[in-house]
């Protein structure tokens, strides 16, 4: 199955290639059959990919120990669930991987779109096969994951060689989340190739209008979506594993991921620009190249070890295939601009500074500070390091400086820019939908500041919360509002049939609650209290309103490794409340260890409980226990995220309507007809 | 001695006793606070990532042995400048968790403003030039007597520009 692998990813290295030359012919000769030929190239690229991809998944299951991967990252104890796991666990199967899963976006693509956008589709073709066929060169002939092991026979002959059993998998990677989170993540980070090859294909053509936003708008949504997953589940991986009582650490590896989707979020916002007033073209366009080269960015950080992580694979080589791929994107992404720039002329101008327009402008200013600040404090060691000859570390206080207020910012403007006009806003319509939320906002941090809260940054946050939320609630109750008094139906199913009528607008909103809801569970950070102690049966620590009662340990031998829990009776207000069962985790084939917390969650707080090992002193066991308040609200807030990004991708029911009867309306409406320029001034629903 | 004078005197020496552990404990408390505030600052040396203070990976020597000198000088009452130097000749300038606030560390920490600064000022002129162009021709005064296709397109116009 080793060589079946290798020959298919072979294959379709060779595939891609003849999708990429080939599809350049048929864009200089314009012939049908090269056309079909060269799309038909690439959709065997694809095939070819998931075989190879199947085969390595197999090897893993038929626990193959001759295969140097598989050697590496499993063992015959391993459970099935983590051999799947075991695939993306090390740099040359999550490099195959990665070409897995871009090769599902690049067949889908090439199959959606098969007999549509004739002129764009052979440009965005080879967009896509320049990239796969760097991804095939690094998984070929770079970090293939079919090497096998060999040693010499006693003739000096080269042979197979089999071990009885593999390595094992990496502790940290034996978690359920870890089986859920690589796979978002590079989801994310692989969607991002599609709106790219669609921008880069659309200037190269120098396709007309709009329509190549609104063919990757909901690529960049799915993409993004998976990207937001990935993040939180990582940061959940983080909170639940690694035992230090947060969820976000500033590692380089974290910031990677984040950077890409800050750009993507920019993209998402001013992409309205775009299809709504034919403005930022050139905007755009370098938002998605960018988001594009920070994912590749992303990868370099992780896979060459230009910047020490936990999180980063191990140091290799591999960086400098990704600085050249970076170098060539962006070369590429710079001739195609400066040949086609007069395209992207933007056709309007801006009548207010009051207006979404202006409101879009400073979300991406601060997106992409944040972006930018994010990128030069990661980059902030290797530069000093250049400059001075020593090494200056930027860990998360610094990050927490500067992107707190950043981020402050952002959700202030994330309750003002939907309810401000497009082209100019009036100022009845700012009093109007603006003086409830902003009572509001002040009145709950009045509440706030009198339940005791002094912490700045926190109590700011809390309020701009309560605002946002406000201005979410009053568009859902006024739209609702219409719609129950025409139809009679509760102002839930009004709410409801609101959405479906304007899914993108209002499932936005449903993404900006769930970004509050996470904001809500940020601002928790500041009031973190930990205690730790030296334990033993019967002894009690206490934290905030909760005692922890140690009342023993047990310990279990389980199929791959051996586990020693505490047994903890949590005590709140002198009544008992559970057990807990912090745990370590003795992994005998790589004997390694890792920790399980065991975490007493409600909305208020988590009780977080770490078996923190023994005091070197006393070999008494350590406990570590958190009181982090407000958590769960940011794991909340990501599943409204991912819902309200669900609504936004469905079919919209009033554009139907709208469309059917739109002529005859306005024919009977042509009497009392507002002048259109009067109309497009105060436009907003 | 009276038994009202021995009274008194041991309700003195108890109080004394009391107050002096209350005040110990109090300055004990006070101790571990300055370390961890000031262990906050440094980053933990096992090539974790991590602050001082946060890391907790199991069986971590490094941050266990940084933590007790940490201990010890605050306890000795060290000032932070001299834990920080302590640090950074033992560790080097990698042990920092935020860069220092001089030298080329500046650098990083007048970054993010100075992009702020630029990019609203970027902003700005994007908004003053888009400003000043010239209106489209149809968004120029509506005539009274607009035609049907016209009133249409002008509706069409609004929903696409208004519906998000």
């Amino acid at each position: 199955m080793d060589v079946f692998g290798s020959f298919a990813l072979l294959l379709a290295f060779l595939c891609a290639g003849y999708a990429f030359v080939g599809g350049i012919a048929a864009i200089r000769t314009r012939h049908p059959l090269l056309i079909k030929s060269a799309r038909q190239a690439g959709i065997a690229t694809c095939g070819l990919i998931f075989l190879a991809t199947a085969s390595l998944v197999y090897l893993f299951f038929s626990d193959s120990y001759w295969v140097s991967y598989v050697v590496a990252h499993s063992n015959r104890d391993l459970s099935t669930f983590y051999k799947i796991a075991a695939l993306w666990s090390g740099q040359e199967g999550s490099l195959l991987f990665w070409s897995f899963l871009l090769a599902i976006y690049v067949f889908s693509v090439l199959l959606v779109y098969r007999n549509k956008n004739g002129e764009l589709m052979p440009y965005v073709g080879v967009v896509l096969a320049g990239v796969q066929i760097f991804f095939l060169t690094l998984n070929n002939f770079v970090a293939s994951p079919f090497k096998v092991l060999a040693s010499m026979g006693a003739n000096g002959a080269l042979g197979v060689f089999t071990r009885a059993d593999g390595n094992g998998l990496n502790p940290l990677l034996q978690y359920p989340e870890m089986v859920i989170h690589p796979p978002n993540l590079y989801s994310g980070y692989t969607g991002f190739t599609i709106p790219f090859a669609f921008a880069l294909g659309a200037l190269l053509a120098r396709y007309p209008g709009e329509k190549w936003i609104h063919l990757t708008r909901k690529w960049t949504m799915i993409a993004w979506c998976f990207q937001t997953m990935g993040i939180l589940l990582g940061a959940h991986w983080a909170y639940a594993v690694l035992g230090w009582g947060g969820y976000w650490g500033w590692d380089p590896v974290e910031n990677a991921s984040l950077l890409p989707w800050l750009t993507g979020t920019a993209f998402l916002h001013s992409v309205m620009m775009q299809e709504k007033r034919g403005m930022m073209k050139v905007w755009n366009v370098w938002l998605v190249f960018s988001t594009f080269m920070l994912c590749i960015l992303g990868t370099l950080l992780t896979r060459s070890g230009v910047v020490s992580s936990v999180h980063a694979f191990a140091q290799s080589s591999i960086g400098n295939y990704f600085v050249g791929f970076l170098l060539l994107v962006f070369a590429v992404c710079l001739v195609a601009y400066v040949k086609n720039r007069d395209y992207l002329k933007s056709e309007n101008q801006l009548d207010s500074m009051v207006s979404r327009e202006s409101s879009f402008l400073f979300n991406n200013l601060i997106l992409l500070v944040s972006c930018i600040a994010v990128l030069s404090g990661t980059l902030f060691p290797v530069f000093s390091e250049w400059f001075s000859g020593s090494r200056i570390s930027v860990g998360a206080p610094f990050f927490n400086k500067v992107n707190i207020p950043i981020g402050l910012l952002l959700l202030f403007l994330t309750g003002v820019g939907p309810l401000l006009a497009w082209r100019k806003t009036s100022t009845d319509s700012l009093k109007r939908n603006f003086g409830w939320p902003l009572i509001a906002g002040l009145l709950a941090g009045a509440a706030v500041f009198a339940l005791g809260v002094r912490e700045f940054f926190s109590l700011v946050c809390l309020m701009l919360c309560v605002f946002v939320t406000t201005t979410i609630g009053m568009e859902f109750f006024r739209g609702a509002r219409v719609i129950r008094s025409r139809s009679g139906a509760s102002l839930l199913a009004s709410a409801v049939d609101l959405t479906m009528r304007n899914t993108r607008r209002y499932g936005g909103y449903i993404v900006h609650m769930g970004m509050v809801l996470i904001f809500v569970g940020l601002a928790g950070a500041a009031f973190n209290r930990d205690a730790q102690k030296d334990m033993q049966p019967g002894s009690t620590l206490e934290i905030g309103s909760y005692k922890l009662l140690l009342q023993g340990f047990d310990s279990k031998p389980e199929k791959n490794y051996t586990s020693e829990r505490m047994i903890v009776e949590v005590w709140r207000d002198n009544k008992p409340l559970m057990m807990l069962y912090p745990e370590r985790r003795f992994f005998q084939t790589n004997e390694q260890s890792g920790t399980m917390v065991a975490i007493y969650s409600t909305l208020r707080e988590d009780l977080y409980v770490v078996y923190a090992g023994q005091n070197p002193e006393t070999q008494a066991p350590v406990i570590h226990a958190f009181l982090n308040p407000l958590v769960k609200w940011i794991w909340l807030g990501g599943l409204v995220v991912v819902l309200g990004t669900l609504v936004t991708l469905l079919p919209n029911r009033r554009a139907v309507l709208v469309l059917a009867g739109a002529p005859e309306r306005a024919a009977a409406q042509q009497p009392q007809a507002l002048a259109p320029s009067v109309a497009l001034r105060e436009g907003h629903d | 001695m009276t038994k009202r004078r021995l009274a008194a005197f041991s309700l003195v020496i108890a109080l004394s006793i009391f107050s002096g552990a209350l005040l110990s404990s109090r300055a004990q408390a006070q101790q571990t606070d300055r370390a961890k505030q000031i262990g906050g600052k440094f980053m933990c040396m096992c090539s974790c990532n991590q602050v001082l203070t946060q890391c907790n990976h199991v069986g971590c020597t490094v941050s266990a042995s940084m933590l007790k000198e940490l201990d010890a000088w605050v306890a000795r009452g060290d000032s932070e400048t001299a834990v920080t130097s302590a640090f950074v000749q033992e560790f080097g300038t990698k042990v920092y968790a935020e860069p220092p606030k001089s030298g080329l560390s500046l650098v990083a920490w007048s970054l993010p403003s100075i992009y702020l600064l630029l990019g609203t000022l970027l902003v700005i002129v994007v908004i003053w030039r888009w400003r000043s162009r010239p209106m489209p021709p149809e968004a120029v005064g509506g005539a009274p007597g607009i035609s049907p296709q016209d009133l249409e397109r002008a509706r069409r116009r609004v929903a696409q520009e208004t519906e998000d």
